[in-house]
C-alpha cells in the first residue's frame, strides 16, 4: 500500500468508469443498466477520495458521504420505477420500450 | 489522515452558518416548508377538505413570490456571498427564482384537474414539485460544486418521480425509465468532471478547488502562463455536457422527445420550462463565472453547440406530427436560442442588446418561454385523449368552435413560441438576435434566422388544424366546459403575452 500513488488510483477509477460507460451503452437490460451507472458513480467517488488523500483537502472526502446518499435516493426512486414498469410491461429490456414514438 | 482533523474545529467555527445566512435563503426554505405542508394536510385533513392542499401550495408559492420581489436582502445590485462561500445572489438569481416559482404556479393549476381526471393523487404530486422548486432555486445561486451537485441531483430525483407519476400508464412509466437512464448518465459524467476539476487544480496546489470564485481565479491564472492541465479541460467538458444534457441542447437532446411526449402534460410544461431555465442558468453562471478564463476555447463550442441544436430542433419539429413530440423539439430549438445568448456573452463580455445585459436577456427569454409554454399547455391538457401519449395534430381539430377561449389560448401561446409580433416571444427572440449582432455571431445569426422560419411553419400546422379545419361534417360540436380559474389564468396569461414584451421595450 505504501507504493501506491495518485496515478494508480486514477487509473483504477478511469477503467471502472468506462467499464460503466461502455455497460450503459451497450446492454439491454434495465437492471444491468442501472448497476453500470452506480458503478460509473462508484468510480468517480473513488477518484475522489483518491484526489482528497494526495492532495490533503478534505472537500473531496466530504463530498463523497453526498454522492452516497444521492445514489441512495436514485436507486430508491429508479428500481421503484422500474419495477412499476415491470408490472405493466413484464418485460425490463430497454429495446422492448416502444410505446413512446411518432 | 490525522493531522488535517486538528484544523476542522476552528474551521467550523469560521465557517458556521450565520442567522444572516439563513435569512438569504428564506424563499427556498419557505418552498421547502411549504412542500411538507402538503404532505401534512394529506395526513390531516378529513377528504371533503383535500381540495384545499393545491389551493394552500398556490397562496404560499404566490406569497413566497411577493416575499422575494418586496422584502429581505433580496433584489440588491451587489452580489452577496454566504454560506462562506457556498451560494452567491445577484440581481439575476433573484430574477431566475421568479422563473421557478411562476412556472411551479402554473403547473400546479394544470395539474390539479388533470391528475383529479386521472384519479392520480394531487398531494404528493405537490409535495414534489415544490422540492423541485426549492433544488432549483437552490441551484442557480451555487457558488461551490457540492451545493450545485447536490440540488442538481435534488431536482433530478425529483423530476424521475414528476415524469412516472402516472402509475397505471405504461407511456408515463416508459418515459420515467428513459429519463432516469439518461439522467443517471448525465449525472454520472457531471460528477466525474466536478472530481477531475477538483483534482486536477488542488494538484496544482488550489486551497479550495470546489468553490466557483477559487476555479476561477485559479483557472485565469493558469491560461495566463498557459499550464492548464489536459485533466481540467477534460474535467470542464464532462461538467459542461451534464448541463447541456439539463437544457437539452445538441448533442444530449435525443431523450427529449421520448420523455416530453410520455410524462403527464403538467409535467412536461414544468419539464420545458423550469428545468430547461435551471440548465439554461446554470450554464450561463458556469461559462461567464468559474470558466470565463477559458472563453476564448469554450466559444467556438458553444457556438457550434447553438447552430448545431437550432437545426436540429428546428428539422426534429418539422418531422414529427404529434404535437407534444413537436413542442418537445421546438422547446430544443428555443434552447439553442439561449444557447446563442450565452455564447454571445463569451465572445464580448459584457454585450447588450437595448440596453438589456445578457443575464436579464435570458431570464427575459424565460419568461417568455413560460408563458407561451403554459397557454399552449392549457388548451392540450383540458383536449380528451383516449390515449395519453398520443396527441396527433388531428386532436385538435376544431378546437376553437368547441371552445373559443382554449382556441384562443392556443393561439397567443402559440403565437408567442413562434415569435410573432408584438408578442412577448417576438420581443425576447429580438433581444437575443440584437445581441448576436453586437457579438457578430454571423453564422449563429444565420442559424436562429432559419430557426424562426422553419418555427412558423410547424407551429402554424398546430394551429391550422385547431382553428381552420372544420369538424367531420354532421359531427356533434361539444363544447368543452372550464372551471373558472383556467378561464381567469388564460386571459392573464393571454395579456402577459401582448403585454409584457411592450412592457420590456417601454423600460428603456
Amino acid at each position: 500500500m505504501e507504493n501506491t500513488t495518485l496515478a494508480h488510483h486514477l487509473i483504477l477509477a478511469g477503467l471502472l468508469f468506462v467499464l460503466g460507460l461502455t455497460g450503459v451503452l451497450m446492454r439491454r437490460n434495465l437492471l444491468v443498466v442501472y448497476m453500470c451507472l452506480e458503478l460509473m458513480l462508484a468510480a468517480a467517488t473513488l477518484a475522489l477520495v483518491a484526489f482528497s488523500r494526495f492532495n490533503r483537502t478534505m472537500d473531496g472526502a466530504v463530498l463523497v458521504f453526498f454522492v452516497i446518499t444521492v445514489a441512495a435516493a436514485e436507486v430508491a426512486v429508479g428500481l421503484a420505477l422500474i419495477v412499476a414498469l415491470f408490472r405493466k410491461r413484464g418485460t425490463v429490456r430497454s429495446d422492448e420500450l416502444t410505446t413512446l414514438r411518432d | 489522515m490525522i493531522p488535517f482533523l486538528a484544523d476542522i474545529d476552528p474551521l467550523f467555527k469560521v465557517l458556521a452558518p450565520r442567522s444572516a445566512d439563513w435569512l438569504t435563503i428564506l424563499p427556498e426554505i419557505a418552498v421547502a416548508g411549504l412542500s411538507l405542508l402538503c404532505l401534512l394536510q394529506a395526513m390531516f385533513l378529513p377528504k371533503a377538505l383535500r381540495l384545499l392542499i393545491p389551493v394552500t401550495a398556490r397562496t404560499g408559492l404566490i406569497l413566497v413570490a411577493i416575499m422575494a420581489l418586496t422584502s429581505g436582502p433580496w433584489m440588491q445590485s451587489a452580489d452577496l456571498t454566504s454560506f462562506a462561500g457556498l451560494l452567491r445572489q445577484n440581481l439575476p438569481t433573484d430574477g431566475v427564482r421568479l422563473v421557478f416559482l411562476l412556472s411551479a404556479l402554473l403547473t400546479s393549476f394544470l395539474a390539479e384537474g388533470f391528475l383529479r381526471d386521472r384519479d392520480a393523487a394531487i398531494a404528493d404530486y405537490h409535495h414534489v414539485l415544490l422540492v423541485v422548486t426549492a433544488a432549483f432555486m437552490l441551484l442557480t445561486q451555487a457558488n461551490h460544486f457540492v451545493t450545485f451537485f447536490l440540488s442538481l441531483e435534488t431536482a433530478a430525483v425529483g423530476l424521475y418521480v414528476l415524469v412516472g407519476y402516472l402509475r397505471r400508464s405504461e407511456a408515463s412509466l416508459e418515459a420515467g425509465v428513459k429519463f432516469l437512464v439518461t439522467g443517471g448518465l448525465s449525472s454520472a459524467l457531471l460528477l466525474m468532471g466536478i472530481v477531475l476539476v477538483y483534482g486536477a487544480l488542488g494538484s496544482a496546489g488550489v486551497a479550495d478547488s470546489l468553490n466557483f470564485t477559487q476555479i476561477g481565479k485559479a483557472l485565469a491564472a493558469q491560461s495566463a502562463a498557459g499550464t492548464v492541465s489536459p485533466l481540467t479541460l477534460t474535467g470542464i467538458a464532462l461538467i459542461l455536457g451534464g448541463v447541456a444534457f439539463k437544457l437539452g441542447a445538441f448533442p444530449f437532446h435525443a431523450w427529449i422527445p421520448d420523455v416530453y411526449q410520455g410524462a403527464p402534460t403538467p409535467t412536461t410544461a414544468f419539464l420545458g420550462t423550469a428545468s430547461k431555465a435551471a440548465g439554461a442558468f446554470t450554464l450561463l453562471l458556469l461559462a461567464t463565472g468559474p470558466f470565463a478564463p477559458l472563453a476564448t476555447k469554450l466559444a467556438p463550442l458553444l457556438a457550434g453547440g447553438a447552430v448545431l441544436t437550432l437545426l436540429a430542433g428546428n428539422l426534429g419539429a418539422l418531422a414529427t406530427t404529434d404535437v407534444k413530440r413537436t413542442l418537445a423539439l421546438s422547446g430544443v430549438a428555443h434552447a439553442g436560442f439561449i444557447l446563442a445568448a450565452v455564447t454571445a456573452a463569451l465572445v464580448v463580455p459584457g454585450v447588450e442588446a437595448f440596453g438589456y445585459d445578457v443575464e436579464q436577456v435570458v431570464v427575459f427569454y424565460l419568461l417568455a418561454y413560460v408563458v407561451g409554454t403554459f397557454l399552449t399547455a392549457q388548451a392540450l391538457v383540458a383536449l380528451p385523449a383516449l390515449e395519453d401519449h398520443r396527441r396527433p395534430q388531428l386532436a385538435l381539430r376544431g378546437l376553437l368552435r368547441r371552445s373559443p377561449l382554449l382556441g384562443g389560448a392556443l393561439g397567443f401561446g402559440i403565437g408567442s413560441l413562434a415569435g410573432i409580433p408584438p408578442s412577448v416571444g417576438f420581443i425576447a427572440k429580438l433581444l437575443v438576435l440584437a445581441l448576436l449582432v453586437s457579438a457578430k455571431l454571423w453564422w449563429v445569426l444565420g442559424a436562429a434566422l432559419l430557426g424562426v422560419a422553419i418555427g412558423i411553419h410547424y407551429y402554424f400546422s398546430i394551429l391550422r388544424e385547431a382553428v381552420v379545419r372544420p369538424t367531420e361534417d354532421g359531427e356533434e360540436i361539444v363544447a368543452l366546459e372550464l372551471p373558472f380559474g383556467t378561464r381567469a389564468l388564460v386571459f392573464v396569461l393571454a395579456a402577459a403575452s401582448i403585454l409584457g414584451g411592450l412592457f420590456v421595450l417601454a423600460g428603456r
